[in-house]
């Protein structure tokens, strides 16, 4: 509804319109619980499509996560991100994926024009994986990073094959219980795939996936895409689990597909055979002559040969060619010693929670000194900023 | 998406039995009888059928309306929420988690003014009394109701499957289809799993069709008893229908069914008089401009 079309609205169907609400006002809704048996503790995040809040259980003293639906754009009613969102999750029961316990409600009154807003109630997680990484205190063991990379695969793993592309892979997405464990969050880009016949190719929006971690494929105005998108965004994150902090921050999708190319080699249909046909492949200028140096420029942070492989793989530009999450979980990287190991024990040492959304900036600050030089800008040498310490949730 | 039936909440919280809805109906069941209830469920069914073939939807849109719009109405007395405006709010639901998209405001509504002048004038002499700002609020009313439980399973798939095993039929899962189709219009959706649902309607099938698939069904590890009573409510539908003459009896039965307290200013279904002056009316064509 629109206020000026309410404006011409008859009184008479307003008045209906307000009886109707006065009568649901008394109705009792015993399937979507009031949110008030929540007490909000902390804002701790700012979604797609709504702000988190950390919130405890009146009665019970679970602490859970409550993430609000914002109502955008009303003309779409209920946001089909919201309901993509909760038809996933409701859908999706793996331990590497957030565990959407209910989904609660206020109540409707004068006060909010009778328009409820909706939460969705999550289990508690005390860190997400950007904030981990921004604190230069949380220093992760290689086999740490081995469970952490496995869990992550196993998340993916699950929801592929499931149909469900995330569409969101960044590190501030991957929350981590205090225990260790791993979850895949955000689902609010997320939506169902299918195998598309080559009659008919899919046509999904390629605006999807923050620029940083965004695949080429995207990048260059693909609508056909599947879960190598996912598979891309999980190499940057392997990258970062050394570097720090996200490997290629382009400020445009011009810089990004530039950084993308002195990374991982010149964009060709040689490299990449049918490249060219993508929408954007000749309207974009794209770096010729570049070589692929994904293992060589990674080197300097990732010393295992294993790491530096699997991360070759994930990297490839060829969405066709990247590795999937399967083949991913049976790389040499996770049955090499050192095995991945428990994360609990060093989490143990770290009792405040670690977000992204309260951490201080930390990127773009090292960044822009080197704008044009990707590879080099990285957050290897921790500045003072990064050293700082958070605003703590508890 | 796939998902597993065994775990969703249509499993788990959406599968009813019959006390249920005898208890749940009980209030507009001293109102109604149980065959009047019925027709109006048929009618209402067909009202969101109409509506999603004027919008090109396609037909997992409408059995996911339908069913909402049966869960509503299963927890509520026709009373709360007028069904008139039910319908398109379940159609439009529906488009957005069958990945339909957005159907545009004003298409909606101008669609339910051309289906009600169209095809229903014979009960609702006036024009679609209802804008997208009711329709808005009433989405939030049918996800609260239904708590958010979205994701449905239809009989289609297990009987894509089904026909699949049995060989190339293709007149077989047409008619199968229909019938399916027509089971919507029953309580069904709400009593039984989909598979079940699908190897009645495909039972039917192979009688109505003389496909003799005995050696078939007897191969199944399934409850035939389930089987034989959803046979039994799809044949009480054909019973039912076939001796339905809506365009007479449809005005009675609405003007019978029990109504929010508060109604638009001139009640639809006893509307008479010229429209003209009707501010709803207006109010409804300036949303389609």
């Amino acid at each position: 509804m629109n206020t000026s079309t309410s404006t011409n609205v008859s009184s008479s169907s307003v008045s209906h319109a307000q009886q109707v609400m006065n009568k649901l006002e008394d109705f009792d809704f015993p399937y979507c619980d009031e949110v008030t048996k929540y007490e909000k503790l902390a804002k701790i995040g700012q979604g797609t499509f709504g702000e988190v809040f950390k919130a405890k259980h009146r009665q019970t003293k679970k602490v859970v996560a409550l993430k609000k639906v914002l109502m955008e754009n009303e003309k779409e009613g209920f946001p089909i991100t919201a309901l993509r969102e909760i038809k996933i999750l409701q859908l999706l029961n793996h331990e590497n994926v957030v565990n959407l316990i209910e989904i609660c409600r206020t109540k409707a009154t004068p006060f909010n024009r009778y328009k409820a807003t909706f939460y969705l109630v999550f289990d508690f997680c005390e860190h997400d994986l950007a904030g981990l990484l921004s604190n230069v205190n949380v220093k992760f063991s290689l086999g740490e990073i081995k469970k952490v990379m496995q869990q992550l695969l196993n998340g993916l793993y699950f929801i592929h094959s499931n149909k469900i592309l995330h569409r969101d892979m960044k590190a501030a997405n991957i929350l981590i219980t205090k225990n260790g464990v791993l979850k895949l969050a955000d689902f609010g880009l997320a939506r169902a795939f299918s195998i598309s016949k080559t009659s008919q190719p899919n046509r999904y929006t390629n605006r999807v996936v923050t620029l940083w971690y965004r695949p080429p494929e995207l990048l260059l105005g693909e609508r056909n895409y599947g879960p190598p998108v996912d598979m891309w965004g999980a190499g940057c994150i392997m990258a970062e689990m050394w570097t720090r902090s996200p490997i290629m921050q382009g400020s445009t999708e011009q810089h990004q597909l530039t950084l993308i190319s002195q990374l991982c080699g010149s964009i060709s249909p040689e490299t990449w055979p049918g490249v060219e046909k993508l929408e954007f492949y000749n309207k974009l200028d794209l770096p010729k002559g570049q070589k692929r140096k994904v293992k060589e420029r990674l080197r300097a942070y990732v010393k295992d040969p294993y790491a530096l492989d699997l991360l070759d793989k994930l990297l490839t530009l060829d969405p066709n060619k990247r590795i999937d999450s399967d083949n991913a979980l049976n790389h040499d990287f996770f049955w090499t010693d050192p095995m991945p190991c428990e994360l609990a024990k060093m989490l143990s040492q770290h009792t405040q929670s670690m977000f992204e959304y309260l951490a201080p900036p930390r990127r773009r600050v090292v960044q822009q000194p080197h704008a044009g030089q990707p590879g080099h800008q990285k957050g290897m040498q921790p500045s003072a900023a990064d050293g700082q310490y958070h605003d703590r949730v508890f | 998406m796939a998902g597993n039936f065994w775990q969703s909440s249509h499993f788990q919280q959406w599968l009813l039995d019959r006390q249920d809805l005898q208890r749940e109906r009980h209030s507009d069941l001293q109102v109604l009888t149980e065959e009047e209830y019925q027709k109006l469920m048929i009618y209402f069914s067909n009202f969101i059928q109409a509506l999603g073939e004027q919008l090109k939807v396609k037909q997992q849109v409408i059995a996911t309306a339908t069913v909402y719009f049966k869960r509503f109405y299963v927890r509520n007395s026709l009373k709360c929420i007028d069904p008139l405006l039910m319908a398109p709010t379940c159609i439009f639901l529906a488009s957005k988690v069958e990945e339909f998209g957005v159907i545009s405001n004003s298409r909606l509504i101008s669609t339910c003014q051309t289906v009600v002048k169209n095809k229903f004038s014979y009960a609702y002499p006036q024009e679609f009394p209802y804008r997208i700002s009711h329709v808005l609020e009433c989405e939030f009313f049918l996800l609260e109701m239904m708590d958010c439980c979205l994701v449905l399973y239809h009989a289609y798939r297990p009987l894509v499957q089904y026909v699949h095993d049995i060989g190339p039929e293709d007149n077989l899962l047409h008619m199968a289809w229909k019938v399916v189709n027509d089971s919507l219009r029953t309580d069904v959706c709400l009593l039984y799993p989909p598979h079940q649902i699908a190897l009645a309607c495909l039972h039917m099938a192979c009688v109505i069709l003389q496909k003799d698939y005995k050696h078939w069904f007897a191969e199944l590890n399934v409850d035939m008893e389930k089987i034989l009573e959803i046979t039994r409510q799809i044949l009480n539908l054909y019973d039912l229908w076939k001796n339905f003459d809506e365009k007479k009896e449809i005005p009675a039965l609405l003007a019978k069914m029990p109504k929010p307290k508060a109604q638009p200013s001139r009640p639809p279904s006893q509307g008479a008089g010229s429209s003209q002056n009707d501010p709803t009316s207006q109010t409804a064509s300036s949303q389609s401009s």
